[in-house]
């Protein structure tokens, strides 16, 4: 019976040691939040910036698309979602869902940034001093701010008067949902503007991709920072304070088009592919240009480019259209957030609407005669300019998310074709059902 | 820590000497009562004690047993046990009677407990081995439970090689927790996780309309090979399965697999031969040149380019029809015959002191797709050892190899998967490869699916071990009381490689991704181990107590990593052969621990009285080391053993209720908010999770309250069980929606409160027995009805794919399985995923004892699934009913999905179904000494199907059952089943089946 006990007794002796094992299991995966907030490291600071600056491309592609398709610029055929044809382009009976992919994924993923800065935020300011500098403090907090005001405008850009909740910082009670899109960019503004006094003096440490090359210092992100308040400036319709902003940014009325800031994409390990790519001529999975593109198009103007003829057009529910969106020309191409383009339109919708007619039509002229197109011979008046003008931002702009809500800041969403009897244009997003279910 | 030492050693103090007394010997003869016919492998036993021995072919048997023996015990699965009085004589000669109502079948009620089905308070469901796989078996253990569990809702999630089963015992035990049963095999906790390969990195299915993964990898209990498998017992809910503890919140399939009897070395050879073929096809539009033109816009859109296009496709179809080229690539794709193999030797014996069980399987089977199969070797060797009276000792241990093609099926958004790129394919293309064996582009979807299907590898390969071993002293024994220990502890160790490989070369990759190849590598262990003392104290004649008291503990690591390489070089499949690699791990570990006490007194054999306590921690709660209590009691009277029962004909009546509470963990990260890997441009980033964390999290809590009536009348031949059950789940974990502002598209946090309350019904007859024909049916009928009871949070839509396709709502008091959607512009009740009923009928017929048919019919009444393949054959145009008019003369293709209105792809998925059917024949064999039987049989499983379902099968499930979550990749819930996306289409299979016993 000994050698029994023996065995019984180490068996117990196993299960007790086991039993009385001890110990939290933590995260064995990635880092957590309550612990990079307490104490950060200088690349704790820096990882968080990264993150931030990467988390900005997430869905990314369906707002663009849902832009595009709403505001006829394009179609997006998919064998898999039906519900670009169906929903966005209001056909049948269908609406547009408060809750499906092509509102709560941007809608989400805007805002995760924006918790994201107010994190870094957080983080930064129970740095050490031996971390960061109160200078370089400023710079994460400059480049923080600015990122919620450009994430927050994106946001209104697609619910417009359905709303949105001005993001508040961790911990703080959520506000309600705010219903007039003018109270919203205001507070756009506000961040842009606390975000540029931050950066206004500071040192710049953390590193950012080549998508902000030139802007990587604390001048540039200034530049970038009042590129962003030009275009609230003016769909605010502050059209001297567009015209301030613009002077403090990297507008360069000469300069190149392509000049700006631009989200960064990559098929390397961990990085993110630009998915607006799609090969040329490919099936199931096309984003063609809606054919007014080329119909509103004036003869030799270089922006067809844009697009390309395809072997065979392509067609869906009873759409076709027979040019790829060729913007975009690998899934390494960078997608751009703001550039000098946009701020000579800008430039020259703030002239027009302030009557200065002249330098208006001086700035129209630089795009026009940039996209092979003769100067403009048009009338001098506002009406006409106006007109030139979203026919210039329009191709210029194309498929970068404006044609929609240029569109409907001037109260021309009635222009835009239908191309089924059902269809609908929306002037709006739902607001997200998760916003409204509470 | 639960037994101070000393207790301990005054217990083994307690333990006398063996004595050996003066031995007698005793032999016999048992037969069946009705047939006459021996009965081999009847245990005839000492009463408390380890000494017995089993019958043998001839029904004989022989025993020495020590002098002053009063009795000997004898029993047999399927008969009435028997005390026989021992009057002094060494020959015995014993007859068996049948137990039709199995009522003195020994459950297992506690970890080291059992009580006699007579006395039990739990409607505890048992499934033998014959009933398992006796009848038409299938390819997976998991599949062939389809039907046999009064009060579980099974679904096969889709019908890949490989397997992949939901089941739900009694409702829905939780919505993010574990939604599934706690499957333990000899006393070792079976992992069964489901793993994806990572194919959402060339779907993309998770990145658009629903975030969980939608991989739909195989469920892991597919490994156990059933043939090895000679009982199972069900416990559906806390009221039973308390004892199991935290992870058996939603039930537990205890299995014991065979084990080896003393006797003569049985050797059998089991070999089944047959085929697979897809069960349904949905069938595909047939086109004509007006019907093809219209793929381009209407007939009367202005636009020249669509007028231009039209006459395209109209000419390329009427090329086409005179060349003689239109295809049915549903058929092509889905078409094919498998060649089923499934070879099986086992051989069992042993001596007075060991015995053993040795078996090895081996099963080959392809698929309906071409280059999709299931492969599965396993061996299997379980020894029970006596080392004296007192002490046994039983090891078991298994070694499983799996390997899956699963193909390339379910949603996506990438235009890749089969069923999706088939959508769009009109008949009158040529997707077929040219004499250089080059496939042309498909110019309607992004991948030619011929193309894909040759191409392409999704290969799931398991190494799988599982260990146990279980000890058993009997401490202590005298007239009165009798005590055990009983140490039980298991390994489960596997390595899980999935490797999807796509070629540069297709349609789909040559211009982007330029080829994938994901390979992924999953260490799992799990080990369980646990430590028990029972005492039995026989109080009086009229009474005994049982006193168990015990500790247990669990953990469990896995470590899994996926690398993917992209832009490949050609004809690679090793990820360093790709321009870009990017690699994911997700880790996960837990230590949960138990300690318990129980409690079960049995008076005048009638009543049984229960109760217990189980006190459970586990490192995924918030607070790792508090102990959260869970109560248990039960209660059975059986009439028909009072005194005062003498009503004749009523053999058993017996009123029981049992209560119990379980609880069930929160999912390992649940209490962090985490931050994931977001680099760009080459630098490290960190982006905070969309889903908050809670610290606080705990355990939900499972109550259950049970109650039934049992009654077996003339002679066992009709029994009726009835049960009532009320379970509710307090605390449940919800990973909520939050506003999307917050940053936070979800949050973990215990939101509120289900019930769920059910009837089942089980009838089981014999209406015929007699030597020459007899006929054994049991009918089940059961319910189940959800109902979110309380809810603090508000009301949220949990998946499928939006409102406008139909979504699952979490809403208070209305059924947790309910189904909302866009009708117009309101949100509406659409539907309900919870069958009204299932019911399900076995029947046995003998025929001159040699033939024996047996089938089994499995009717679910209701139920909705979201029919979503629907929608995309409507969205590609390619549906069967596509022309047909209605609404006022609209295409039924057209109609459906622009009518903004969700409720027309949700869909009743009521059936029934012939599960399986099979005739079997034992060829009667004379004088033959080597040969000890030849068993001849034909099967069908799944064979015939009554539905009006329009998808591939009202059985399917988008999103998988148990689908792991990581840090990037929501798994599984345990409500999204009946989800419809172009699954991998549910197989038929029949088999011819020999089997010869030497």
């Amino acid at each position: 019976m000994n050698k029994y006990i023996s065995i019984i007794s180490a068996f117990f002796l196993l299960l007790i040691m086991n039993a009385c094992q001890k110990g939290e299991i933590n995260s064995l995966n990635t880092p957590v939040v309550g612990g990079i907030i307490s104490n950060p490291t200088r690349s704790d600071l820096f990882n968080l910036v990264t993150g931030a600056e990467s988390g900005m491309r997430n869905s990314f592609a369906p707002y663009l698309d849902g832009t595009g398709i709403i505001g006829r610029e394009i179609y997006r055929f998919s064998s898999a979602e039906p519900r670009y044809t169906t929903d966005l382009l209001g056909g049948g009976t269908k609406v547009l869902d408060n809750n499906t992919f092509y509102l709560t994924n941007p809608w989400n993923a805007r805002y995760q940034v924006i918790r994201q800065c107010f994190i870094l935020q957080g983080s930064v300011a129970n740095a050490r001093e031996e971390v960061a500098s109160a200078a370089q403090k400023k710079a994460f907090t400059g480049f923080a701010k600015t990122l919620i005001g450009y994430q927050l405008l994106l946001n209104i850009n697609m619910t417009d008067a359905n709303g949105a909740r001005i993001p508040v910082a961790d911990g703080v009670a959520q506000g309600p949902v705010v219903t007039d899109p003018a109270v919203v960019l205001d507070s756009v503004l506000k961040f842009l503007d606390e975000g540029k006094a931050d950066l206004t003096g500071s040192e710049v440490i953390f590193p950012l991709s080549d998508g902000f090359a030139g802007f990587k210092d604390a001048a540039g992100l200034l530049k970038f920072n009042r590129a962003l308040a030009a275009r609230v400036h003016v769909y605010r319709k502050n059209w001297a304070a567009a015209l301030t902003a613009l002077n403090e940014s990297f507008f360069d009325l000469n300069g190149s088009f392509s000049m700006g800031i631009y989200h960064y994409f990559s098929t390397n390990g961990g990085d993110l592919a630009n998915t607006m790519y799609l090969a040329p001529n490919g099936a199931g999975e096309v984003r063609v240009a809606h054919p007014s593109f080329v119909t509103d198009l004036v003869a030799g103007d270089d922006r067809i480019n844009k697009t390309a003829l395809r072997n065979a057009s392509a067609s869906q529910g009873g759409l076709t259209g027979n040019r790829d969106v060729v913007i975009w020309t690998s899934l390494n191409s960078p997608i751009s957030i703001i550039r000098n383009e946009e701020l000579i339109l800008l430039y020259a919708e703030a002239k027009i609407q302030a009557g200065a007619i002249p330098d208006a039509i001086v700035a129209l002229n630089r795009i026009r005669t940039g996209h092979n197109l003769p100067s403009y011979a048009g009338s001098a008046t506002t009406a006409a300019l106006i007109n030139e003008l979203l026919y210039n931002r329009r191709y210029s702009l194309f498929m970068e998310g404006h044609r929609w809500i240029d569109l409907r800041r001037y109260d021309r969403l009635g222009t835009l074709p239908k191309d089924r009897p059902d269809d609908d244009v929306w002037t709006k997003y739902p607001l997200p059902q998760s916003e409204s279910n509470i | 820590m639960l037994f101070p030492k000393s207790s301990l050693l005054v217990l083994l103090f307690l333990c006398s000497a063996l004595a050996s007394l003066a031995q007698q010997n005793i032999s016999g003869k048992i037969k069946d009562a009705v047939s006459g016919k021996p009965i081999p492998g009847v245990t005839i036993r000492v009463p408390n004690s380890n000494r017995g021995t089993i019958s043998d072919a001839d029904g004989g048997f022989t025993l020495s047993v020590p002098s002053g023996t009063q009795q000997l015990l004898v029993s047999f699965t399927g008969y009435k046990s028997q005390t026989i009085k021992l009057s002094g004589s060494s020959s015995l000669n014993i007859t068996m009677e049948e137990d039709f109502a199995r009522l003195d079948e020994v459950v297992i009620t506690g970890l080291a407990t059992t009580v006699k089905r007579s006395n039990l308070a739990n409607a505890v469901a048992t499934i033998s081995a014959k009933e398992l796989t006796g009848t038409a078996p299938a390819q997976t253990f998991d599949a062939a439970l389809s039907g046999k569990v009064p009060g579980a809702l099974i679904t096969a999630n889709s019908g890949a090689p490989g397997g992949g089963i939901s089941v739900k015992m009694r409702g829905i035990t939780s919505v993010f927790g574990n939604s599934q049963p706690l499957y333990v095999v000899d006393g070792i906790f079976f992992n069964n996780s489901s793993i994806p390969a990572g194919l959402n990195d060339v779907t993309g299915a998770a990145t658009s309309g629903n975030p969980n993964n939608q991989d739909n990898p195989s469920s892991r209990i597919a490994d156990l090979n059933p043939a090895d498998i000679e009982n199972i017992e069900i416990l559906k809910g806390a009221s039973a399965a308390a004892m199991y503890g935290a992870k058996a919140a939603a039930g537990v399939v205890i299995i014991t697999t065979k084990k080896g009897k003393t006797g003569r070395t049985k050797v059998s050879l089991n070999q089944e031969t047959g085929f697979v073929k897809v069960r349904h096809l949905m069938g595909v539009r047939k086109f004509t040149a007006e019907t093809a033109a219209d793929l381009a816009g209407a007939a009367d859109n202005p636009d020249p380019d669509v007028q231009a296009r039209r006459n395209a496709y109209k000419q390329q179809f009427t090329t086409a029809q005179n060349a003689g080229k239109i295809f049915d690539y549903e058929k092509e794709m889905y078409g094919e015959t498998g060649l089923v193999l499934n070879t099986g030797l086992s051989l069992s014996g042993g001596g007075e002191k060991t015995t053993f069980y040795l078996s090895g399987n081996r099963r080959q089977e392809n698929g309906i797709v071409k280059h999709t199969g299931y492969f599965n070797n396993s061996v299997r060797l379980n020894v029970d050892h006596k080392l004296s009276d007192r002490v046994s000792l039983g090891v078991t241990t298994s070694y499983v190899y799996s390997s899956a093609d699963r193909g390339l099926t379910n949603n996506d958004n990438n235009g890749v998967s089969f069923g999706v790129a088939l959508s769009s394919t009109p008949d009158f293309v040529d997707l077929h490869p040219n004499n250089l064996g080059e496939y042309p582009r498909n110019p309607f979807a992004a991948s030619n699916p011929l193309e894909t299907r040759d191409k392409m590898m999704n290969n799931e390969t398991t190494n799988r071990f599982i260990g146990g071993g279980n000890l058993e002293v009997r401490l202590q024994q005298s007239d009165r009381s009798s005590t055990r220990f009983i140490g039980r502890g298991g390994v489960d160790y596997y390595n899980y490689k999935t490797a999807a490989l796509f070629p540069r070369d297709l349609q789909f990759e040559e211009n982007t991704a330029q080829g994938h190849s994901i390979q992924g590598n999953t260490n799992n262990l799990n080990t369980n181990i646990g430590g028990f003392l029972a005492n039995t104290f026989t109080i009086s004649e009229k009474a005994t107590l049982t006193s168990t008291a015990g500790a247990t503990l669990e953990t469990g690591y896995m470590d899994n990593i996926v690398t993917v390489g992209t832009n490949l070089v050609a004809g690679q499949s090793n990820v360093e052969a790709s321009a870009n690699t990017a690699t994911r791990q997700f880790r996960q570990k837990y230590r949960d621990n138990g300690l318990f006490i129980q409690e079960d007194l049995v008076l005048l054999d009638a009543i049984t009285l229960s109760g217990g306590v189980r006190f459970d921690r586990s490192t995924n709660n918030g607070d790792y080391k508090k102990y959260y209590v869970f109560p248990k009691g039960a209660f059975s009277w059986n009439i028909t053993k009072m005194k005062f029962w003498n009503t004749p004909g009523i053999e058993n009546l017996k009123l029981r209720a049992a209560y119990g509470q379980s609880g069930n963990v929160p999912p390992y990260g649940s209490k962090f908010t985490a931050l994931l890997g977001s680099n760009i441009g080459g630098y490290p980033g960190i982006l905070v999770d969309n889903l908050l964390g809670n610290s606080d999290i705990k355990p939900e809590r499972q109550t259950e309250f049970e109650t039934g009536l049992d009654v077996s009348v003339l002679n066992g031949r009709i029994s009726l069980e009835a049960t009532y059950y009320n379970k509710k789940i307090i605390d449940v974990l919800l990973r909520h929606a939050l506003p999307g502002s917050t940053g936070y598209a979800s949050e973990w946090k215990n939101s509120g409160d289900l019930r769920n309350q059910g009837i089942e019904l089980g009838l089981t007859l014999v209406p015929v027995n007699t030597p020459n024909l007899r006929w054994n049916s049991t009918v089940n009928w059961w319910r189940n009805r959800s109902k979110v009871t309380r809810l603090i949070i508000p009301p949220y839509a949990i998946g499928a794919f939006g409102n406008s396709l139909g979504t699952f709502y979490l809403e208070e008091g209305q059924p947790a399985t309910q189904i909302k959607g866009t009708v117009g512009s309101e949100l509406k009740l659409i539907g309900n995923a919870e069958p009204t009923f299932q019911m399900s009928f076995f029947n046995e017929l003998t025929i001159y004892k040699n033939f024996s048919l047996r089938f089994l019919i499995h009717w679910k009444n209701g139920g909705d699934n979201i029919n979503l393949t629907q929608l995309l054959t409507d969205a590609g145009a390619t549906s069967a009913d596509f022309d047909e008019l209605t609404h006022g003369g609209v295409k039924k293709g057209v109609y459906r999905p622009g009518a903004g209105d969700a409720s027309i792809y949700v869909q009743d998925a009521s059936y029934v179904r012939i599960r399986e059917i099979g005739l079997y024949y034992n060829v009667p064999l004379k004088n033959t000494n080597t040969i000890k039987g030849i068993r001849l049989g034909v099967s069908a499983n799944n064979f015939f199907t009554w539905t009006d379902y329009v998808g591939y099968d009202p059985e399917v499930s988008n999103f998988g059952s148990n689908t792991i979550t990581t840090s990037a990749s929501r798994g599984s819930n345990g409500l999204s089943t009946g989800v419809d996306v172009m699954p991998f289409p549910a197989s038929k299979r029949a088999s011819f089946h020999v089997g010869v016993d030497f």
